[in-house]
């Protein structure tokens, strides 16, 4: 089922699935995302599905209603839209409620068990595509604007200043295919390494245990902008470049 | 680099029929997994196809004929290695191979697999990667996934629009966005990974990685050293828990390289790993 998350700065206030009823958003408690802020209207917005969309309508508030940069009145919202409403912005999560055409690879089959795999049939991967493009012009999925996770070397006897992540696996250590090459001789072929993940870029150990922000890590560590990554006296920053 | 290994392929508790194909071609250090889908008897169809296709093409002793139809698509690195454009070739191959079956045999419409496969030559790793069986590497007791799901609920995950939590417990893990079959063109992610001594590779289907957690999975790898044992030990735990679906593990092992006395005098000049 598609539903809201109302989020304050990257954290989740509340979540609200959306049915057949409109979900309202204001200031006032009789709201079903109430958002507690004196720059948000009374009855701020409503969001609602009209003939298989899923739209949002800003109620005449003060300070407006943003789908994501853009001020509305009404628009469409769209899977990993953001609705700011003041500080406060709201994730749109349609694909649950997307209707997906699978292919069952059965014919005249009862539907399709949902524990067999399958794959999205080429409509619904198009549509699916189309709408990560479409997500992409706005977001910071646009390939101008990727954001590249870098090291930053800040001191230590390494090759580079700075090593782009391109790869799965990074490795940091004396070893001829780390990526970050360490010099002398007691360092260790790997003394630790970084894994591209599906949510982000873990730190993990190898020979060495490394500290992130000061803190040895226990197991992988998911690294964010900015973190200070220390392993056999190198001394690197973590960040994300555009 | 010499390698040890062994894989096992289970029908779990639940399904009635196996629908994963692995095979490990020793002389070639060529692994194969593949998890097949479809109606019927249709998914073995696939994941057969899949594996005995990529071994085929991958084979240098044997002459194979391509099919003139199969159009490369996604990107060729001029980086790359030989070996990697040829598992990169053998998987467009199969691709085409199993979708061209599928649209002949409309009782196969529908087919299609998942196909993970590592070919290791020297210290490099050529991987190839479709679908939502994974490839793990152990090293000094971390364990790092090497391929990304092709699944809907981890392109959610990539975006941001739900927790690896949420992933976990949703029912929409079995819907893939990408698997061999499926169109006459596929997308397949290739990865060049290093290897060295210890290190140790592991190839497994989501019959594993869905009911042993990834903590669990580096515990086995590290108290059996035969990996024989080891991918025996992994499918029984999968089982214990339930095992909802087919389950197919092959781990190979690195071996340390013997250190002979003078060995190092040998280390640079023109060793053959």
């Amino acid at each position: 089922m598609a539903k809201l998350s109302l989020m304050f700065e990257n954290k989740l206030v509340k979540e609200v699935p959306i049915g057949n009823r409109p979900i309202t958003i204001g200031r006032a408690p009789d709201n079903d995302l109430p958002v507690d802020n004196l720059a948000v209207s009374n009855h701020h917005a409503r969001v609602y599905y009209e003939g298989g969309r899923l739209v949002v309508e800003d109620l005449d508030s003060l300070n407006g209603t943003f789908v994501n940069d853009l001020r509305v009145e009404r628009a469409t919202l769209h899977d990993g839209d953001a609705i700011w409403i003041g500080k406060h912005h709201i994730k749109v999560d349609a694909i649950a409620d997307a209707a997906i055409p699978w292919d069952s690879g059965r014919k005249a089959a009862p539907a399709p068990k949902i524990n067999e795999t399958m794959v999205l049939d080429t409509k619904a991967r198009r549509d699916m595509l189309q709408q990560a493009a479409a997500m992409g012009e706005r977001t910071q999925f646009s390939p101008t604007r990727m954001k590249m996770p870098t090291l930053v070397v800040l001191s230590g006897a390494v090759g580079q200043s700075e090593y782009l992540l391109t790869n799965k696996l990074t490795v940091i250590g004396k070893s001829p295919m780390a990526t970050v090459r360490l010099r002398g001789w007691f360092k260790p072929q790997v003394a630790a390494q970084i894994n591209q993940r599906d949510d982000g870029y873990y730190l993990g150990t190898g020979a060495k245990i490394p500290s992130v922000n000061g803190a040895p890590i226990q197991g992988p560590v998911r690294l964010n902008d900015g973190d200070l990554i220390e392993v056999c006296g190198i001394r690197m920053n973590f960040v994300f470049r555009e | 680099m010499q390698i040890v290994s062994g894989g096992v392929s289970d029908v779990g508790r639940v399904r009635t029929n196996n629908e994963d194909a692995f095979r490990i071609v020793e002389p070639q250090n060529l692994f194969i997994l593949s998890d097949g889908m479809g109606g019927e008897a249709h998914g073995e169809v696939a994941s057969a196809m899949a594996v005995e296709t990529i071994a085929k093409f991958c084979n240098d002793q044997q002459e194979s004929k391509e099919d003139s139809r199969v159009t490369l698509h996604g990107a060729v690195l001029d980086s790359w290695s030989a070996q990697t454009k040829k598992l990169q070739n053998a998987v467009f191959q199969a691709n085409f191979a199993i979708y061209k079956a599928a649209q002949e045999h409309p009782e196969q419409h529908g087919m299609g697999a998942t196909l993970t496969a590592g070919w290791i030559n020297g210290s490099k790793l050529s991987l190839a990667h479709v679908g939502d069986s994974r490839a793990y590497l152990l090293r000094s007791g971390g364990l790092q996934q090497l391929t990304s799901d092709h699944s809907l609920v981890a392109e959610q995950v990539r975006r941001g629009i739900i927790t690896p939590q949420q992933a976990e417990e949703s029912e929409m893990q079995s819907v893939l966005l990408r698997a061999l079959g499926a169109h006459a063109e596929v997308d397949v992610d290739m990865e060049e990974v290093h290897l060295i001594p210890r290190d140790l590779l592991l190839f497994c289907s989501d019959g594993l990685t869905r009911m042993v957690t990834e903590p669990e999975i580096a515990g086995v790898l590290q108290s059996e050293t035969d990996p024989g044992s080891a991918a025996k030990k992994l499918v029984d735990l999968a089982n214990e828990r339930g095992g909802m679906d087919n389950i197919t593990v092959v781990v190979a092992r690195i071996q340390e390289e013997s250190k002979g006395w003078f060995s190092w005098l040998r280390r640079d000049s023109g060793k053959k790993e």
